[in-house]
């Protein structure tokens, strides 16, 4: 994809890295490129900025994490009938800009654009986590923090990953994206141990508020492809926004992922409604102040985030699963960040433990 | 009304109403029409420092909704009867908020005049009270119960029974059912 960097910041420990070379490659002279001792302070809010998230996204660091990669998904809570998702950070922001992207608060004070150099260590993370439950499934993803493919071209990071988790029948990887940019996977054989899926939303949606991702129908002909290539594919309607016309959209689209991926193919599909706390609606409307999806009929939820009122987006649920349960063949779905209640009215059944929901997510498709 | 006179006027209204800055700054961000009409608004409900902050905030969100001036949304009959009429100011800047939330928050509305209009053809007993979640934020309703004696307890009970299908209707409206 077309990146808009309009610098560089590399760390001296990783300067010798393989992906600081690969980087510096695709990248230099065009954008320019400076080495410090230590990178955390460039991944710091410019507060002086008129825009300080977006100035963070511009400006990429290359720097060793410091931290574990491996967490468990930042919005599972005991409020929620939650999906068992773990989230392996191998970057932190994103080159595109969706107005309603959490990352505007989440990242609010270093938004850098991180890749980290010493992603190999994940490895023996992810190895002790198979080693250690062997009977277990587990599903990791990678597009929590960052877009899973979009700056692949450059970085090369996910062949390796799609070769370590091919090695390991107990993990499978979620390549999470909004783009199309899934060139660096096809020549790599996958052995079922990866799915790629794709964030989509209406056309609507995309034209008014997902800057710089791929067009939905290019991202449902990229997965059509990854599918030909071996690949489990799955598609989260995330977040889906109850505009006016909404109602009409949303099955459209669902029609339209029928219409490339045979229902059996499909390994799930997750739905959320948008879902913002105080701080990120004031973020994002400050970001995006003439962007309409911002300003739905949310109200004030009882976990303290703002959703469409509750008929209204429970209705939404309710004809976009009507869609997948009419497919032919039986399509996994999930709510993300909602609670067991809710699933009980939209799929008539118990919501499933995060245990069984990752069993079941690992193995559908 | 010149640039400069409604500059001026805002700004002397904002400061007797002591309006946050930020406040201040989006008033004379807007257009020359929208900011004057405004401030029509404001003095002739005699909006207080409250009321002035949410209905820009309102009056706002209703033009990006809609692709609107706000100054083509205040000249809307409804708001302007409220505007120019002749009643207490107090209860004519309350109604005028209610309806920006009206123009803001259309189906909630609608949804929550159904719901109501539902819960009074129950005609439920007193003592029994049905109870929507605010502004329908979540799945539950409340159903509560106010007794004085086990007789009383025993009739309302019945009396319950009795409105089983309804309340249930009430249950899947709220859980958004495609009756709605």
């Amino acid at each position: 994809m077309n990146f808009e960097l309009d610098e560089i910041f590399i760390e001296e420990d990783s300067r010798a890295s393989a992906l600081a070379r690969r980087v510096i490659e695709a990248l230099s002279p065009r954008v320019p490129i400076r080495f410090v001792a230590d990178a955390r302070a460039a991944t710091l809010a410019d507060r002086n900025a008129a825009d300080p998230f977006g100035k963070g996204k511009r400006r990429m660091v290359i720097m060793r994490r410091r931290g574990a990669f491996l967490m468990g998904c930042p919005a599972a809570s005991a409020r929620y009938a939650c999906c068992g998702y773990l989230v392996l950070a191998l970057a932190s922001n994103c080159p595109m800009d969706c107005s309603y992207c959490f990352l505007q608060d989440y990242l609010a004070d270093n938004p850098g654009f991180q890749v980290y150099s010493n992603y190999a260590d994940a490895f023996a993370e992810l190895g002790r986590l198979a080693a250690g439950s062997p009977e277990r499934q587990f599903r990791v993803g990678t597009g929590e923090f960052a877009d899973s493919l979009a700056f692949d071209s450059i970085t090369g990071v996910a062949r390796e990953f799609v070769e370590f988790f091919a090695a390991h029948r107990n993990l499978t990887l979620e390549l999470k994206t909004k783009t199309d940019e899934i060139d660096g996977l096809l020549s790599i054989e996958p052995r079922g141990a990866t799915m790629v899926s794709w964030t989509v939303s209406p056309e609507r949606v995309y034209r008014t508020s997902e800057r710089r991702t791929a067009p939905p129908s290019a991202r449902l002909r990229a997965a059509r492809c990854v599918l030909e290539a071996g690949y489990r594919v799955a598609f989260h309607l995330d977040p889906i926004i109850a505009y006016p016309g909404a109602e009409d959209d949303y099955p459209r689209l669902a029609e339209e992922i029928l219409d490339t991926v045979a229902p059996e193919k499909i390994s799930f599909v997750s739905m959320g409604s948008l879902r913002m706390t105080p701080a990120l609606r004031t973020a994002a409307r400050r970001r995006f102040p003439d962007d309409p999806m911002l300003l739905g009929e949310d109200i004030l939820c009882p976990d303290g985030r703002y959703r469409a009122f509750t008929p209204l987006r429970l209705r939404l649920y309710r004809q976009i699963a009507d869609r997948f349960s009419r497919a032919g063949a039986p399509v996994q779905t999930y709510l993300c960040m909602e609670p067991a209640s809710v699933h009980r009215r939209i799929f008539a059944a118990e919501a499933p433990t995060p245990a069984d929901a990752r069993e079941r997510l690992c193995c559908a498709g | 009304m010149t640039t400069l006179e409604a500059e001026q006027a805002i700004r002397a209204l904002a400061g007797a109403r002591q309006l946050q800055d930020p406040y201040l700054k989006r008033w004379l961000a807007r257009e020359q029409a929208e900011r004057v009409a405004m401030l029509d608004a404001a003095r002739k409900l005699r909006l207080r420092t409250g009321q002035l902050a949410v209905a820009l905030d309102l009056l706002e969100e209703i033009a990006v909704r809609e692709g609107a001036g706000i100054d083509s949304i205040l000249s809307r009959e409804n708001l302007q009867r409220l505007i120019e009429s002749k009643g207490p100011a107090p209860a004519r800047a309350s109604a005028f908020i209610a309806e920006l939330r009206a123009i803001r928050f259309p189906r909630l509305g609608a949804t929550l005049r159904r719901l109501s209009a539902e819960i009074s053809a129950l005609a439920l007993p007193s003592g029994v009270n049905v109870v929507l979640p605010k502004d329908l934020n979540s799945d539950e309703l409340v159903i509560r119960i106010s007794v004085r004696s086990p007789d009383e307890f025993d009739r309302l009970m019945t009396m319950l029974a009795e409105k089983r299908d309804g309340l249930a209707r009430l249950v899947r409206m709220l859980g958004g059912d495609d009756e709605l």
